[in-house]
């Protein structure tokens, strides 16, 4: 509970410490000039009201003083008149009480007193009420406490008390009271009070004028805080926005100094400081110009032999461009040109072709023989003409959504294989759900196709595994043999073009030497690539992972080339 | 007899066409220039056309254009010796429903010419709606509101194959084997190109197509059905 109630103030101490008020952070006047009337008026506050209830209960002590002397003398008087009366014969006590009773004919509303008298039996005796007052004033004015004291001694009391009258009037005053005794009577206790009207009169004016005059000590104090402190703050300001100057750039400001105060001492140091300032900035410009000028003076200097660089340069890429511009278009020309006479010669040897049964076994055999080397010369053709495409970097990928999967699978359909072979063939496994991508699907199904028909010509009759593998940020597709494998070497050179890795392996299935080129120019060209691993006799792995959206990059690889079994 | 238009400057080659072309029973119409093809064509109008695309005269993308005022229905297919993207789309755009890179096997030649002039959806004797359009299968016509939409042959079997499966989608592969006969071919340029056409044609706003919907990565299938009307 305490532990919880010291943490509770701690938080609060904190957030006030953080929370000053944005009003009196900005200003150091409004700071102190609050500060000080603070403090000046809870000073006066507590002064002044110290001084005026010593100056109004000295008063009142002076009144009840007097009363007492007075209402001593006047009860003795009383004493004194009974006695005298006790002594004649026809002496009549209730004219004589009345007479005392009504003596005071000044009230102490007026500054006069009352007298009370009762009997100490609360009896009447003799005609004399139990209870007479002067002035309609309420018996109850008289406190219980000092009856009793008064009855049972023979001394002088008093009791600070409130007159009360019938007409319902109340006064703060005094009662002094003693007991008399009327002789042939009875016990009796007089009182004589007094009001304290004429005091409280006085101490409301005392009172009003010590108001007043704190006020107007406020106020004075309040204006010459505010004079002092402008006389203080006023260089202070000063010298912020002097220093705000030179902070903002003006490195020639400085403060006026005037005298030799405190202020001017802060004057004086913040010049100073500006000085070392100015010096230290000029230096390092002055640096920094012989800097410049150093790198100007070296770069003209160098300026006449780079331009002269740069102009052989571009020339000599221009004359480059321009030929690789002009063999690029030679081997397009090329290839259209071959291509018509091809389309004629392909078309004649099918016809004879289709009419090979009518022929010589010979004859009919080269039938045969041409056209599957007039297949093989499209094929390169075809070929070298996307390679001279790439060389010219005219290529140009023309994307949409494609689903590898369904890709892939049909690529393996349409190998070629009759179903059955294939299925032991060939073993794929990739994702059901469509695998989409931004690709190009004419090339990415040539990939597959190169990788597929490379790995069936290495795979030496052993099945070949596809396996398609997705990430957020690519695809990878894995075509995996394990027929003769590739050395280290041979991954280096896998995809030079015309490159075989055993130039006496017979070329059963008429590939052109340029397939897996194209096919990383064709990985490269979507922002993929196609890594590759191989051991002798155990066979490759071609990867090739693709951006699943074009122009982002492959975070990670879906699937390593480095194979797990 | 079905007679062919072989529009190619080079002699040889369109003698070998005629060949083989005759071999399977079709009649061939040589013709060299470009110009000269589009008077013969306007004279002698053949089944089908096939359309060189560098020909003395006038350019084959040129002949396409002029052959397509006078006839939507004639199918052309182009042979080119360019395979480059941008040369095919032309050829499209102006017109052709399919083309053929030199060098190309016979039988394929002859197999294309077979699918474009075999009639479309010879299996359904009904007719169709889709969208707010009539499809007359027997008259081979489309009509919105009792006005007909002129179509090329191919546009009709492309609409035609959508429209008898309403909300089947079609992978452009799936089409490029129905409309066009292809068996192993992903070449979507050519589905792209023809549905931007016949989006052209047929669709309202052809920029928000309401009876042709592409399905984003897999291909297109048609809209609402006629219920609508």
């Amino acid at each position: 509970m305490e532990l919880a109630t010291r943490q509770a103030q701690q938080v609060h101490e904190a957030s006030y410490s953080v929370k000053t008020p944005r009003f009196f952070r900005k200003s150091l006047f409004r700071k102190v000039f609050t500060l000080s009337g603070i403090i000046s008026i809870t000073l006066i506050y507590f002064l002044g009201s110290n001084l005026f209830n010593r100056i109004s209960s000295g008063i009142i002590d002076e009144k009840i003083t007097a009363s007492i002397s007075e209402g001593e003398s006047a009860i003795q008087y009383a004493d004194y008149r009974f006695i005298i009366g006790s002594l004649g014969r026809s002496t009549d006590f209730k004219e004589l009480v009345s007479e005392i009773v009504s003596s005071t004919n000044v009230s102490a509303k007026d500054s006069g007193r009352e007298i009370a008298l009762f009997n100490s039996n609360d009896r009447r005796a003799q005609g004399i009420p139990a209870v007479s007052t002067s002035n309609f004033l309420e018996p109850t004015s008289v406190p219980d406490g000092l009856r009793k004291k008064v009855q049972s001694d023979d001394e002088i009391h008093w009791q600070k008390s409130e007159l009360q009258y019938l007409n319902g009037e109340k006064l703060a005053g005094v009662v002094i009271g003693k007991a008399v005794s009327i002789p042939r009577v009875g016990n009796y206790e007089m009182y004589v009070l007094f009001g304290f009207d004429a005091q409280q009169r006085t101490i409301d004016l005392i009172g009003r004028s010590m108001w007043g005059a704190g006020l107007l000590l406020i106020t004075l104090i309040m204006i010459v805080a505010s004079v002092v402190l402008r006389q203080v703050i006023q260089p202070v300001k000063y010298a912020a926005e002097v220093a705000e100057q030179l902070t903002s750039g003006d490195l020639l400001k400085r403060m006026e100094v005037k005298g030799e105060d405190e202020i001017a001492r802060l004057g004086t140091a913040f010049n100073e400081m500006a000085d070392t300032l100015e010096q230290q900035i000029s230096r390092l410009e002055n640096l920094s110009r012989v800097q410049q000028r150093f790198v100007s003076d070296v770069s003209h200097e160098l300026r006449t032999p780079l331009n002269e660089m740069a102009d052989t340069l571009e020339q000599q890429i221009s004359r480059l461009e321009n030929l690789s511009r002009v063999q690029q278009r030679f081997v397009s020309d090329v290839s259209h040109e071959l291509r018509t006479p091809l389309t004629t010669i392909r078309m004649a040897s099918d016809v004879i072709y289709s009419a090979r049964d009518n022929f010589d076994p010979t004859i009919a055999r080269s039938a045969e023989l041409l056209i599957s080397q007039i297949e093989r010369f499209e094929n390169l053709l075809s070929d070298l003409l996307e390679v001279s495409r790439f060389d010219a970097e005219v290529a140009t990928l023309s994307l949409e959504k494609v689903d590898i999967s369904t890709l892939v699978r049909r690529c393996a359909d349409d190998l070629g294989i009759a179903s059955k072979d294939r299925d032991a063939m060939l073993r794929i496994e990739a994702p059901v759900t469509p695998v989409l991508i931004d690709a190009d699907p004419r090339r990415v199904e040539r990939i597959m196709r190169n990788l597929l028909a490379n790995a069936i010509d290495h795979s030496e009759g052993k099945p070949i595994d596809v396996v398609v593998e997705e990430n957020e940020s690519a695809v990878s597709i894995g075509v995996r043999d394990y027929g003769v494998g590739l050395t280290e070497q041979h991954i280096e050179r896998v995809f030079d073009r015309f490159w075989r890795a055993d130039p006496s392996r017979s070329r059963i299935r008429g590939g052109t030497g340029l397939g897996l080129s194209i096919a990383r120019e064709d990985a490269q060209l979507h922002g993929g690539v196609i890594k590759v691993w191989g051991e002798m006799n155990k066979g490759s792995n071609f990867v090739v992972t693709l951006p699943k959206v074009h122009g982002s990059a492959i975070e990670s690889t879906p699937l390593s080339e480095i194979p797990t079994s | 007899m079905t007679s062919v238009m072989v529009v190619d400057d080079d002699q040889d080659l369109a003698e070998m066409l005629g060949i083989v072309l005759n071999g399977v029973g079709i009649e061939v119409d040589l013709v060299s220039r470009g110009d000269e093809a589009v008077d013969v064509f306007r004279n002698n109008p053949p089944d089908l056309v096939l359309l060189d695309i560098m020909l003395p005269g006038l350019d084959g993308i040129e002949v396409c254009k002029q052959i397509r005022k006078q006839s939507m229905r004639v199918p052309i297919v182009m042979l080119t010796a360019k395979s480059d993207t941008h040369d095919i789309v032309r050829g499209l755009e102006a017109g052709a429903d399919d083309y053929m890179v030199k060098p190309f096997k016979p039988s394929e030649l002859v197999a294309r010419i077979r699918t474009r002039l075999r009639r479309a959806g010879g299996e359904i004797s009904s007719n169709l709606t889709i969208g707010d359009l009539a499809i007359d299968i027997v008259e081979h016509t489309v009509t919105r509101g009792g006005k007909e939409i002129p179509l090329t042959r191919l546009e009709f079997d492309l609409l035609v194959a959508l429209a008898k499966e309403p909300g089947r989608v079609f992978t452009r592969e799936a089409l490029l084997g129905e409309v066009w006969g292809y068996r192993h071919s992903t070449d979507t340029r050519l589905v792209n190109v023809h549905v931007q056409r016949l989006r052209a044609k047929i669709e309202h706003d052809p920029e928000n197509p309401t009876i042709i919907n592409t399905v984003r990565g897999i291909g297109y299938k048609a809209g609402a059905t006629g219920s609508r009307g």
